[in-house]
């Protein structure tokens, strides 16, 4: 029943294979950083789908594996832990992706539909779907309610004015991963200069995310 | 952010233990533990000393600076400098929390360094409390936060977050004809 178990360690070490080389371990950081970025950005940022699929197998894997084990066995329970450890990440990450897909949907989907060819998707095409339905169902619910009862002239809503935008102004906390230079900080108020900061790496920043957006998603920057 | 989920991310960190049974090495998703031998000290993360240790599995040797003469250098140094002094662990206050309140047992001096790193902690607050009033009134861009913890910036998150944001949306309906005013923060 033990060696159960030990393959599911070394089995998995050779599921990935086909994406670029990462240890599960590494896969499990992936995951957290991109949960951690996903919470503290102001917008939605763009999906790790390929990320999620593989801890996703990684979790079915060791799941399979432990359908086979008699209960009581102590390793199976410290499996058990780490799978519902790395299932509250991956559910908490999803969540909050589809908090803001909620909250933004007109603006999402109108990115999505900017998009050009080559450049990747914000959206996983579950997301896409769902927000699609979200945007389509608050229409149809707001029709039904108050609309239709309105005159002829007011029976519209540009949704992409009544859904306020994400705030790309506000104030992040962020760690540095790869040192940048030359960050340009805009002033608050018109008496003040902009000036450039350099952010070594491992410091700790509190500065607005439109400034650092692109080092986010270049994963030169971890939100924090 | 959630406290809990600071401390989830604190039950990361690894602790050495002396488990009281044996088992062959886990093969865990996220790394290799053990082999697990009667008497012999191993390096597991904190959520699964905190299980073994509530199973009565193990003792939990408490982390280096866990340690009130330790603890007594770091409350006077951070009491004397200005700046934030570096702590002995990303997740000080979460550590000391769980072990204490799970693993008292297992610690010297439990009561002293709960209220040594107390202190600690209070003072830093302290700080953080008197550098987010001056960011606001000098109306400052850009911060830096060396050595500061994760559970510290998540006490003064929301609200240093909401008021900033708060401000701006003010100050930016001040310019007429600026249409930066409906922004909504997230």
């Amino acid at each position: 029943m033990s060696d159960v178990l030990s393959d599911a360690g070394s089995d998995s070490n050779h599921d990935d294979s086909q994406e670029d080389v990462m240890t599960p371990a590494e896969l499990i950081a992936k995951l957290e950083e991109a949960w951690l970025n996903e919470k503290f950005s102001p917008e939605l940022l763009e999906n790790k789908s390929e990320v999620v699929e593989c801890v996703m197998e990684q979790l079915t894997h060791m799941e399979a594996n432990l359908q086979r084990v008699k209960k009581g066995d102590a390793k199976a329970s410290v499996h058990r832990m780490e799978i519902d450890r790395i299932r509250f990440v991956l559910s908490s990450y999803l969540r909050s992706r589809l908090q803001k897909i909620e909250k933004f949907f007109p603006h999402v989907l109108e990115r999505e539909k900017s998009r050009g060819e080559g450049e990747p998707s914000l959206l996983s095409p579950e997301e896409f779907a769902f927000a699609k339905e979200y945007l389509a169902n608050t229409e149809t619910y707001l029709k039904a309610v108050a609309l239709k009862r309105m005159p002829p002239n007011l029976q519209t809503v540009d949704m992409l004015k009544a859904v306020p935008e994400p705030c790309l102004d506000s104030f992040v906390f962020l760690r540095v991963k790869e040192r940048q230079e030359n960050i340009l900080v805009e002033p608050e108020t018109d008496d003040q200069r902009e000036y450039v900061v350099d952010l070594e790496e491992g410091s700790q920043h509190l500065m607005r995310y439109r400034t650092i957006a692109p080092l986010v998603s270049s994963g030169a920057v971890q939100l924090i | 952010m959630d406290p809990s989920e600071v401390e989830f991310l604190a039950e990361k960190e690894t602790v050495k233990i002396i488990p009281n049974f044996s088992l062959d090495k886990i093969y865990l998703i996220g790394g290799d533990l053990g082999p697990f031998n009667p008497g012999l000290p191993v390096d597991v993360p904190l959520w699964l000393a905190l299980n073994l240790k509530q199973r009565q599995k193990c003792r939990i040797i408490p982390p280096e600076w866990m340690d009130v003469e330790k603890l007594e250098e770091m409350r006077e140094l951070e009491r004397k400098e200005e700046a934030f002094t570096p702590v002995p662990s990303p997740f000080y206050m979460e550590l000391t929390k769980l072990l204490l309140n799970h693993a008292s047992d297992n610690i010297p001096k439990a009561d002293e360094i709960r209220t040594l790193v107390k202190d600690v902690w209070d003072t830093r607050i302290a700080k953080l409390r008197l550098s987010a009033d001056s960011f606001i009134s000098q109306q400052e861009a850009h911060a830096k936060l060396d050595n500061l913890t994760l559970m510290e910036i998540n006490t003064i998150r929301e609200f240093l977050l909401d008021s900033l944001n708060c401000m701006y949306k003010l100050r930016s309906n001040l310019q007429p004809g600026s249409s930066k005013g409906q922004y909504v923060d997230f």
